[in-house]
């Protein structure tokens, strides 16, 4: 078993990196984990990926399989937290100073100039993930109910998506 | 609003933010779709302006569902607000993926949820779809904000470019409108 510092420093130093942006993760998680400390096997790697996706947490949440993996419970605890130490800490030095900056008036308009792009990067992510998971027929209908019960009516997203997940299994097994 | 007054109680923020982390199937704009829903909409936390400066940021530094969670709680109370929203985020799937992980490797064997996910991701497609549909309406003023979101919208899809660089790309053309409308008018 790996040491909790080495584990603890190793993530920590991940997540400095992640705050950049996180398409270079994949790849340098690999180096890390898989050429570097060996602790997983290319195919533990790669399922540990796919199961990280099941979750509704960032894909950085591998850390916690990897850390599992190299220390036990204990491990994947320390992973997870220092991994996503540094940007939680540099969001919450952004908020603390965006409440300030805004005020002033060139960066408040230049804030608000920006949002039609970011409404635009909303719907390019509903597109990507259409093209990654609307497979057939069966998608559609879902997704076309879907949009309609979170359109039309205030049912609690939480129940839409646990039926929609029941809904796969039955007809997916 | 929130009412600095009533202050939003902390417990209040972990539990909301602990019932998105269950729920958020499909991560990244399916948790920014759900709080959208729970925190703009339902519960009036923080403003729809906010909020999309707070993605803007997010999506600059990183995993931006976790961002977005740790922003609206710093909204609400502060250093300790963002961090308990940021915790209670993570919970359940750290709780879950450590469970995942002792299956996995005790008994070498993946369990198979996947099928379920074939259901949950049409269903948050469609509810990104909504929200990108609201957000849009009161968001995209006029032509210039409409070529705006188209842009980002094909340079994201099309051309595959990085959100981080897009967005830097938008805040610069909205720096210099906001500057040249200053200047000159």
């Amino acid at each position: 078993m790996a040491s909790l510092l080495l584990i603890a420093w190793t993530f920590f130093r991940i997540g400095l990196i992640f705050v950049g942006g996180g398409y270079v993760l994949i790849p340098l998680l690999n180096h890390i984990m898989v050429e570097q400390y060996r602790w997983l096997t290319l195919r533990q790697f790669l399922d540990g990926l796919a199961l990280s996706q099941l979750t509704p947490g960032p894909l950085a949440i591998i850390a916690t399989f990897t850390g599992f993996r190299a220390g036990g419970f204990p491990g994947a605890f320390v992973a997870t937290v220092c991994i996503f130490l540094p940007c939680v800490m540099l969001m919450l030095i952004v908020g603390r100073n965006y409440e300030r900056l805004k005020k002033i008036d060139l960066i408040g308009s230049t804030l608000d100039g920006l949002l039609p792009a970011v409404v635009g990067l909303v719907a390019a992510a509903a597109w990507n993930l259409g093209v990654a998971s609307l497979s057939g027929l069966k998608e559609f209908l879902i997704l076309a109910a879907g949009f309609a019960l979170f359109k039309w009516t205030k049912i609690a997203p939480m129940f839409v998506i646990f039926g929609a997940g029941l809904v796969g299994l039955l007809l997916n097994n | 609003m929130h009412n600095s007054t009533h202050k939003v109680r902390l417990t209040d923020i972990f539990l909301t933010f602990v019932k998105i982390g269950v729920t958020g199937f499909g991560g990244g704009m399916a948790i920014v779709a759900l709080v959208e829903r729970i925190c703009v909409r339902e519960k009036n936390w923080i403003s729809s302006e906010e909020f999309l400066h707070g993605l803007a940021f997010g999506q600059i530094l990183g995993p931006f569902s976790l961002n977005v969670c740790t922003f609206t709680g710093h909204h609400l109370r502060g250093i300790r607000g963002g961090i308990i929203a940021a915790v209670g985020f993570m919970l359940p799937s750290f709780l879950l993926v450590t469970l995942l992980s002792w299956i996995y490797f005790t008994y070498d064997k993946l369990p198979q949820l996947q099928a379920a996910l074939k259901g949950t991701n049409p269903v948050v497609i469609g509810l990104i779809i909504v929200v990108a549909i609201d957000m849009g309406r009161k968001q995209i003023k006029g032509w210039s904000g409409m070529l705006m979101a188209v842009a980002a919208f094909c340079a994201s899809v099309f051309f595959k470019l990085n959100a981080a660089w897009i967005l830097l790309g938008a805040a610069l053309w909205s720096l210099c409108s906001a500057y040249y409308r200053r200047r000159f008018t």
